[in-house]
This record gives structure tokens, sequence and C-alpha cells, in this order.
């Protein structure tokens, strides 16, 4: 990407040379909106009506002041797009500002660390937490990693080394598996549990969990199995080493961030899910650690089940149990950012010191 | 002809391809077994629930995918999915189309706009999106975006409403549970892939396309229309079937947001009763008969096998225009 981005001819001029320009042609078009929202107008539908068509206008002109005819579809394309796309942004930073704002109320060293026994839906802030689903969460999330991230692990392996003639296909079918949807993995497992005469536990969650997290941790582990040079597994086979010994030695450390991204990014894609534990285990409100038996509560089934009651207590309750979600999924992010960073990073100042 | 004795051929020996030792052969072995799993969870998937669906689609035949009548306590339990399905396309058709011009846009922004370093910000921020649990944006959907949502409906309404999308019966509606703000929570879900899908796309470009459309006298919009939109069209196509799958399979955001009903809306949009397949199966699981029961499977079934058939035209589309390129 940024090699390209440099490439270009516009790149070399620099942002800031149009920076007085493009500022003033937004204050028209802002000063109205104010005015507009200030008597009492709609802040969205100012937006549309008045703040749009303004904004186009001013960067025409602009764009006409640069290049004529021509440079009004270029300013008209540079400013569509950047509207555009700043509304991704604010969707974002909405979503994230909803629920740190309405989280932190209910957030508390109490509110981590009790289970819910004495809760109910009125219950005041100030007794009962997540403790308990946290603990499912973490406990269920555990069992699947330990049965996925091995088999993912193994599936990259022969998707990057194998010459079988059935690669193709099973590659395409792992991505399309990476977009299976969350409730057919529920609803898959309690099938399973019938037949299986099974009861609904921690165990039968982590199993619905396990077919969302393979995909996932193949298709990032494939990737990073890919980066590793043949020429490295190719030298220690030449050396003798048998392939096993090849990957564990010399493969496996080589492509290590990448793995651990992998293991990241699968968390991440099930530490969340919903469907999935409302279908195959029982709510609890109490700390359950075995996994085999009875009830368990976790944090996406508890947002849920607070959710569905309309005290505002209870909404509290799930905006904090959502806070504790975002975070965790947040730092498995942000984890998995560092450890594919760093790599890079090494990578890069390597080539230069070649250069 | 007597051959000198001594001199006799070494006995030949056997050319082997196979793993050299025993280690290499369990690695082989599992690791192909492993692979094989990706097709044995699929054909695990579509045996478990037809076993379970079956009686209900027999009994219930090809209305079951039509009709629209769901009565599963009646002597002669009825199960039609009609107005689910059909939400389900509706609301997904509308994720896409308010998500497409978003997820283009941002991607050339990022690709094309972007200086190195805001341009690193601002995918990890995307991706960021995309690792947002959907429980999470369901919660945010129904206590902060539909109120906000609704007054867009509700401006809509009353700037368009001659348009037969925007009428509504009821005239004194709240505008909220609508496949309107449905499509938006979707759009908000799907934005990230169609985003990152592009992106990957945009920045693959081969940048003396670029530089040669520029020097022939070629502008940013006419670079933009002429030479990257066509080159990248059908990575793009493919980015939107991988968001289509997931808009398919969208479930507990959507039933937070949206009124599930069996009469069914065809147009419009604004009205408080839509549908989605998966979120149907979440909301009448909790007390299904064990008739209902098998009725959700095999709706369940019904979306396993489009998102699958999605999921995997999808993935072509993409490693194929990926491919090209390079």
């Amino acid at each position: 990407m940024s090699s390209i981005a440099s490439r270009q001819p516009w790149a070399d001029r620099k942002l800031t040379d149009n920076l007085p320009a493009v500022i003033g042609s937004i204050i028209p078009a802002a000063t109205a909106i104010m005015i507009a929202v200030l008597a009492g107008l709609d802040f969205s539908f100012a937006l549309i009506v008045i703040f749009l068509p303004l904004q186009l206008l001013s960067a025409a002109i602009l764009g006409f002041r640069y290049a004529r005819i021509r440079g009004v579809k270029d300013a008209l394309l540079v400013f569509g797009s950047i509207f555009l796309s700043t509304n991704v942004f604010v969707l974002l930073m909405s979503v994230l500002y909803a629920v740190v704002a309405q989280g932190i109320t209910a957030m508390s060293p109490q509110f981590l660390a009790q289970n819910n026994v004495y809760v109910n839906t009125t219950t005041s802030l100030e007794y009962g937490g997540v403790g308990h689903a946290i603990l499912g969460t973490l406990l269920i999330v555990l069992m699947t990693t330990i049965a996925a991230v091995p088999l993912g692990i193994a599936m990259a392996v022969f998707l990057t080394q194998s010459d079988s003639k059935t690669k193709g296909l099973i590659r395409t079918v792992t991505q399309a598996l990476s977009g299976l949807p969350s409730v057919v993995s529920g609803l898959f497992i309690l099938a399973f549990m019938g037949f299986a005469h099974l009861e609904r536990s921690g165990f039968t969650g982590a199993l619905a969990l396990f077919p969302l997290m393979l995909p996932t941790v193949a298709r990032v582990a494939e990737e990073a199995l890919r980066l590793v040079p043949s020429d490295l597994r190719l030298a220690a086979l030449a050396l003798g080493a048998p392939n096993y010994r090849a990957f564990f030695q010399v493969i496996l450390p080589a492509a290590k961030s990448g793995i651990i991204t992998a293991l990241l990014l699968g968390l991440a894609r099930v530490v969340g899910e919903t469907a999935p534990l409302i279908l195959t285990t029982n709510a609890n409100n109490g700390t359950n650690l075995n996994p085999f038996a009875g009830g368990i509560a976790t944090l996406p089934t508890y947002v849920y089940g607070f959710l569905g009651s309309g005290y505002q207590t209870s909404q509290l309750r799930a905006w904090g149990a959502a806070l504790v979600l975002l975070i965790l999924v947040g730092l498995l992010f942000g984890f998995a950012r560092v450890v594919s960073r760093t790599k890079t990073d090494s990578k890069r100042s390597k080539n230069k010191k070649v250069k | 002809m007597p051959q000198p004795s001594g001199l006799s051929a070494p006995e030949r020996r056997k050319l082997k391809t196979g793993p050299l030792s025993k280690g290499d052969k369990w690695f082989f072995r599992t690791t192909t077994i492993a692979s094989n799993f990706a097709f044995l969870l699929v054909a695990l998937i579509l045996i478990f629930l037809l076993a379970k669906s079956f009686p209900a689609l027999q009994q219930q035949g090809p209305a079951f995918l039509f009709g629209s009548k769901w009565d599963p306590e009646a002597e002669k339990p009825v199960m039609q999915l009609g107005p689910m399905l059909w939400g389900s396309i509706q609301v997904a058709f509308l994720g896409i189309l308010i998500a497409t011009p978003m997820a283009i846009s941002a991607a050339y922004v990022i690709v094309f706009m972007l200086h190195d370093r805001l341009a690193k910000i601002a995918t990890t921020l995307i991706d960021l999106l995309a690792a947002l649990p959907s429980v999470v944006i369901g919660l945010w959907g129904l206590l902060s975006f539909a109120p906000v949502a609704a007054n867009w409906a509700r401006l809509l309404h009353e700037s368009l409403g001659w348009l037969p999308f925007f009428t509504i019966g009821n005239e004194s509606g709240t505008f909220t549970d609508s496949p309107f703000i449905a499509g938006w929570i979707v759009a908000v879900m799907i934005v990230p892939i169609i985003t990152s899908v592009t992106r990957e796309i945009f920045s693959q470009m081969d940048a003396g396309l670029i530089n040669g459309a520029l020097a022939l006298g070629g502008g940013r919009y006419s670079v933009f229309r002429q030479v990257i939109l066509p080159t990248s069209a059908t990575g793009i196509l493919g980015g939107i079937l991988l968001g289509l799958g997931r808009a398919i399979g969208e479930t507990v955001a959507i039933l937070y947001v949206l009124q599930l009903s069996m009469d069914i809306n065809w147009f419009e949009i604004l009205e408080p009763r839509g549908g989605a397949v998966a979120s149907w199966i979440l909301a009448r699981f909790g007390e299904a008969t064990p008739a209902e029961y098998e009725g959700l499977m095999a709706a369940g079934l019904v979306i396993f096998i489009v998102t699958l058939l999605v999921n995997v035209v999808a993935n072509l589309i993409v490693s194929r225009s990926a491919g090209r390129r390079k």
C-alpha cells in the first residue's frame, strides 16, 4: 500500500500546500449548517440539504480554479470520498463512545469481581457483577482454543507444503467456512447433542465455537507460513532433517509471530459470539467452573440476557458487560497488532541495511 | 550366454518416494487428516442438520420456502419461511446499498489519498470495526442508534413519502424496528469486510497503469473512473458477496432492531415489520415445540447452504482477481 502511494505523482505534492484553500472551502458550508442547527433545524437534515450542496459547490469552485472543468470532477471525487469514508469512522466512533460512556457508569471493582446470584432485573448496580461471566467466557474460549489452534495450524501446514490435488478445494472450503453464520454452528452442535445424548454445558458451548474459530486460525496461519521463505525449509531438508523437524525447529520459529497473530485473531473472532452460546448453553447467575455440567454464564449471553428486560439498571449492566467484552477484544486485537508489527518493522530495517 | 562369475549386477534397490522416517509419516498423516477436516465439517453440518430437519422438510414440502404462515402448535403444524427469507434478502440488499459506497470511498481514501501513517491507523480502525462482537453492535443499535435512525426514517418519509418505498400504513408510527434500521446495522457490520477486500485490491493495482493514465493527461477522476474502477470491479464484487454472506448470517444484532413478522413486507422499508431467517431461529428457539424445533433446524439448513454457496463464489472471485493482477 505504502509503496504504491509513494510512487504516485500526486504523493510528491505536499498535502499542506493545498490546506489553506481546502480549509477555506469548508468555511461557508460549515457556517451555514451551524446557523441552520442553531435555528432549530435537524442536524442530519441540515447535513444533507444544506452542508452537502454548499460544500460540493465550494469544492467545485476550488477545483475549477486549479484545473478548469477537469479539476471540478477531481475535487468532487476527493470531497465525496472523504465525506463518505468519514461516515464509516463516525459510525465506529459512535459505537466505541456509546459503549465506553455508558459502560463506565456500571464499572467498579465489585462489578468485575462478583457474580449475579442475588441479582434480578431491578437490583441496583452496587450489587452483583460480571465476574462469573468473565470466568465462563475464558473457560469456554480456552477449551475451544486447545482444540482449534493445533488443528488450524496443521491445516495451514498442509495448505502450504503439500502438493496434493485437493489443496485448492480445501483452501476454498476453508475460506468459505470462515463465513459460517454463527447461528448455524450453534444449531449444528445442538443437533449433534441430540445424537450424542449430551447435556447443555460449557463443553457444548465450546464445541459450538469450534467451527467458527478453526477456519480463522487456519487462514491466518497459512498466510503466516507462506511468508517463511521456502529456502529455509529446503535447506533444513538438505541437511538431512526430516520434514517434521524442519517444521518444528525451522519454520515454526520463523513464523512465530504470525502464528500468535492467528491465535489472537481466532480468539477475537469467537470471544464475542452470542448465538451459538444461547443455543447450546444454559444461563447461570452463579460462578460455575465445571465445564461438563450445569449452566455457565458468558459475557455475550450476559449482555443478551440483561438487554432483553427493559429496565434501566439491567441495560446499564448490559453496557458494562459490553465494555468488558470490548476491552477483551481490544486487548486481543492490540496484541495481534503489536506482534505482527514488530516483525514487519524488523524486516524493513534489515532491507534498509542491505540497500 | 553364460555370465562371467563375480560380475553379477547388484540387486535393484526400490526407489522410495514417500516419507523417509516414521516421524515424517505421522507428520504427513496428521496434517492430511487435519486438512480434510474442512470437508468433514461441512459434511457433518449438512448431515446433522438434514437428519434433524428431515421430518419437517418432508411434511412442509416446497411451501416451506415460499409460504407465509408459521403455526407449529396446530394439530398439523404449518411452518413456512417465506417472509423471513424475503426479509433476509431485503435487509442484506439495503445493507449492501448503504455500505458499498462508504466502503469503496474508505478504501480509496486509505490507499490513494492518506499518507502512510494515517493510512495505517485508518486500516487498524476498520479492522477493529470488523472485530466488534455482533451483540455489542446490537446493543448500540437498539439503545443509541435506533432513535437517531428513526429520525432519519421520519425525515425520509416526510420529504420523500410519495415514493412507494417510503410510505407507511400507520401514520402514528415511531419509525423504529424497521428493515431500514436493520439495513443500517447490517451495513455497519459489512463495511469493514468490503473495505478490507477493496483496499487490498486497490493496493495491488499496477502503478504503471495509473502513472500511464496520468502521463496521458488524466486527472484524479478519470484515473479513478477509467483505470482503477474497471480493473478492480470483479474484486470489489467479490468483497460485496462476502458482505452478503455475512449479512444473511447475521443474527443477534438484527434481532434487537427489527420487528420480525410473518406478515410479508415487500418494499415498505420504513414499516416496523420485516424478517431475517437467522434472527427468526433465535427468536423462536426459546419456547419451541419439538415440531417447531425441526422447522428451525430446516431454516438453519437453508441459511447454511445459501451462505456456503455465496462464500465459495465470493472467495473464488476475490482470489482470481488478486491472482490475475499479480
